[in-house]
């Protein structure tokens, strides 16, 4: 079966799309609007200025890499999509921080889950951060059109053996579950949907947004990094970009200027905030990159007599919301339950282990169940946050620390993890933490993990979800932007990506992106018409 | 400049160690300066240096222990696919992960830093396997959150490496990707 790469077909057809490390000399371009970053918030925005007829410019510093080019290998796929090839990490080297690098950005090699943004989020938001116009209702409508362009629906097939875990315990168990929508049509249930969806199944922006936005004539130019901004008279004046080589990762020395009348920021949370730190925007409470949020992950391991085979099948189909919420929105932190797939060189990194131990641990992966709690950060005081800073390069790295009330809910979340696993039938469990190993019973599992030295380097810690640092609030004291994505102190300034929000999400944030930048993108066309 | 690097004994590191969280880069400069580091990348690879690669092979075998085979050729081919694949992977970290990753390279080859920070006083080719398993674990237990860094990174360097190749999936029972046709 033949799978038609439908965006090397756009730009055969004559698409305007640039590869930026090609350029023999800098370039000057005007448009309408230019968008910096192609992932969720940056396509979603272009498809719909671009529809209001306006000329839109989009720049992305990822390269361009397609479904004919999805090999579903790890060794490729991490060091090409990934930022810092898969080596971005918090500045203490505590947690693995995933975020995409291409055309697409991160729902290149996103795992597909799509949740509405709970309802208590958007209470919390508006309860604590002087957020308005972002109620439920408002957007409910907007949810449905994204729900309806990305096919997203209830994962209608059978859950894989990994995600069947989840169901199987939490039917036992008494506690709550539910089936994960995705954004796929004719998905074939591969599984690999983290190095590229080789079948264009998985609806991502390069399939979706991105050709609608070129096909309407708005220009595309990768491999090309948005450096800084110059700023005249309170307003942007230029964007300066820097053309990068076939990897994305050296300069070539290539400039490329560009003039609009508006500019979005949608380099995602850690690159937004840093463009505008690097550009010395106006910043009077210096709030910019600060309140960086990560939903930060612990893992859990199982071991089953019958194999799970956690590399193939939809990533993610079952998840739990039971402790989600207990205390409610700003109580002890609440975490959401889910599943990653497992294949091999990710499975390594994560089980870790010392040489022959890694080595066994290895062995059994086909029969090896992982789990993962994302901690439910930012909606409290004493939770863990982050705060973006720039290296002596200009590159950003994020400095995010742990705090004990942050420690306490990943202990709860080890429990909970070795409680489900057990409950569906797993014959040992390892709470991935250095000091603890796989063990055959609840009971001696609920005594180590009580007995953890819960500190960084010791537990296992990643992040596939990086959001705020750029917060929206009606109040400059506590938002970069107002509620509709707006700079406060710039007023041809957006921000349309996950940097927008107040704290996280408090599940997987790519629909809460997509609504967000859907509605800001219309809010900003009918300005352009006034 | 080039006192200082002289004073790096086993307690002027400890002393710098605490001091300060910057110590290890600001000893690699230091290093750097003295030209001590040979910056020269190996033929074939775009990133590795000859002392690189003979740590690499001391160290790989340790961290691949009960996944490679007795057999020396086999042996020898593995180790080898490993050392291209951190390559690549080198060559697409950015620039400044790239430059740490080396750095930390850079103290634990260097003749000056590697006695006292690794335990290995002789050249890598020549440490046993025990010297070198108790190197890692001495910097996973290490209360400096900088050594317990530095060994994270060289294990995921190396697993990433060695899991990602396809003659390794036997030994973890992954029948590959499917053939899409
Ligand atoms: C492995 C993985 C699995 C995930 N699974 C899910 C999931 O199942 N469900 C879910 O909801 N979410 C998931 N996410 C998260 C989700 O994909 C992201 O939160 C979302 O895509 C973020 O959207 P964004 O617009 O903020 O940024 P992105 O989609 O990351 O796009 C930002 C783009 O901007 C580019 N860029 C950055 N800086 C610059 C610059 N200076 N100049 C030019 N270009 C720049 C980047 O290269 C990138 O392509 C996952 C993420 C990862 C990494
Ligand atoms: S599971 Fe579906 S969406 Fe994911 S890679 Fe496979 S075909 Fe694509």
């Amino acid at each position: 079966m033949a799978i038609k790469d439908v965006f090397l077909e756009g730009v055969k057809a004559g698409w305007k799309v640039h590869n930026a490390s090609l350029f023999t000399k800098d370039q000057r371009l005007e448009a309408d609007v230019v968008i910096v970053g192609s992932g969720a918030g940056g396509a979603t925005s272009a498809e719909i200025l671009a529809a209001a007829g306006l000329k839109v410019l989009v720049i992305e510093e990822g390269p361009l890499r397609t479904s004919s080019d999805f090999k579903m290998q790890e060794a490729t796929a991490y060091a090409e999509l990934y930022q810092e090839g898969m080596a971005r990490m918090s500045k203490d080297g505590g947690i693995s921080i995933m975020q995409g690098r291409a055309v697409g950005g991160s729902t290149l090699i996103n795992w597909t889950s799509s949740f509405r943004t709970p309802a208590e989020t958007l209470k919390h938001w508006a309860d604590q951060h002087e957020v308005s116009g972002l109620s439920e209702e408002t957007l409910k409508p907007w949810f449905e059109r994204i729900e309806k362009r990305l096919g997203i629906e209830p994962w209608p097939i059978a859950a894989n053996a990994n995600n069947e875990v989840i169901k199987k315990a939490c039917q036992a168990l008494g506690y709550d579950w539910a089936v994960i929508p995705r954004n796929v049509r004719d998905c074939l249930s591969l599984g690999f949907c983290g190095m590229g969806c080789p079948a264009n199944a998985k609806q991502s922006m390069l399939v979706t947004c991105l050709p609608a936005s070129l096909q309407k004539g708005s220009q595309l130019i990768y491999l090309a990094r948005a450096e800084r901004l110059t700023f005249k008279q309170g307003k942007v004046a230029e964007l300066e970009c820097l053309a990068l080589d076939a990897r994305g990762v050296e300069t070539t020395g290539k400039r490329i200027t560009l003039k609009a009348k508006h500019y979005i920021l949608a380099g995602g949370a850690i690159n937004t905030p840093a463009i505008l730190l690097r550009s010395q925007a106006p910043d009077p409470y210096k709030l910019c990159g600060k309140r960086t949020f990560l939903h930060p992950v612990n893992f859990s391991a199982a071991q089953f007599a019958e194999q799970v085979n956690p590399f193939y099948g939809a990533p993610q189909s079952i998840y739990s919301d039971h402790f989600q919420w207990q205390a409610g929105a700003a109580g002890a932190m609440g975490y959401k339950l889910e599943v990653p797939p497992l294949h091999p060189a990710f499975a390594a990194t994560i089980l870790g282990g010392k040489g022959e131990q890694n080595a066994q641990r290895m062995a059994k992966l086909p029969n090896t169940h992982m789990m993962l709690a994302l901690m439910r950060d930012g909606f409290h005081p004493a939770s863990a946050s982050g705060k973006v800073e720039l290296r002596s390069d200009g590159s950003p790295v994020l400095d995010y620390q742990m705090t004990d009330f942050t420690w306490q809910a990943m202990r709860r979340a080890y429990l909970s993890m070795a409680e489900i696993q057990f409950a569906a039938g797993a014959e040992k469990v390892f709470p991935v933490h250095n000091q603890a190993d796989y063990m055959t019973s609840l009971a001696e599992t609920r005594r180590v993990i009580d007995g953890l030295d819960l500190a960084i380097h010791r537990a296992r810690l990643g992040s596939a979800h990086v959001m705020g640092g750029c917060a929206m609030s009606n109040n400059p004291k506590l938002g970069v932007t107002n509620s509709r994505g707006v700079h406060h102190q710039i007023e041809n300034l957006s921000i349309h990506d996950g940097s927008l929000f107040p704290t996280s999400v408090g599940a997987n944030p790519q629909l809460s992106i997509y609504a967000l930048a859907a509605l800001f993108a219309d809010q900003l066309a009918s300005g352009f018409e006034a | 400049m080039p006192k200082m690097t002289y004073q790096l004994t086993r307690r002027g590191f400890l002393k710098l160690g605490l001091a300060s969280g910057a110590a290890l880069s600001f000893m690699t400069v230091t290093l750097g300066v003295t030209s001590l580091v040979n910056n020269q990348t190996a033929s074939g690879f775009s990133y590795l240096r000859s002392q690189d690669i003979a740590m690499l092979n001391a160290l790989l075998p340790v961290i691949y222990t009960a996944t490679v085979t007795n057999n020396s050729a086999e042996q020898t081919t593995q180790i080898s696919a490993s050392l291209i694949a951190i390559d690549y992977n080198l060559a697409h970290l950015s620039p400044s992960m790239r430059k740490l990753t080396l750095q930390l390279f850079d103290l634990i080859t260097n003749p000056v830093t590697r006695g006292p920070l690794t335990g290995i006083w002789g050249a890598w080719s020549t440490a046993s396997p025990e010297t070198i398993q108790h190197f890692l674990n001495r910097w996973e237990a290490s209360r400096w959150t900088l050594l317990n860094q530095g060994q994270a990174a060289i294990l995921q360097l190396a697993r990433l490496a060695y899991y990602s190749q396809p003659q390794s999936w036997q030994l973890c029972g992954y029948p590959g990707p499917p053939n899409l046709g």
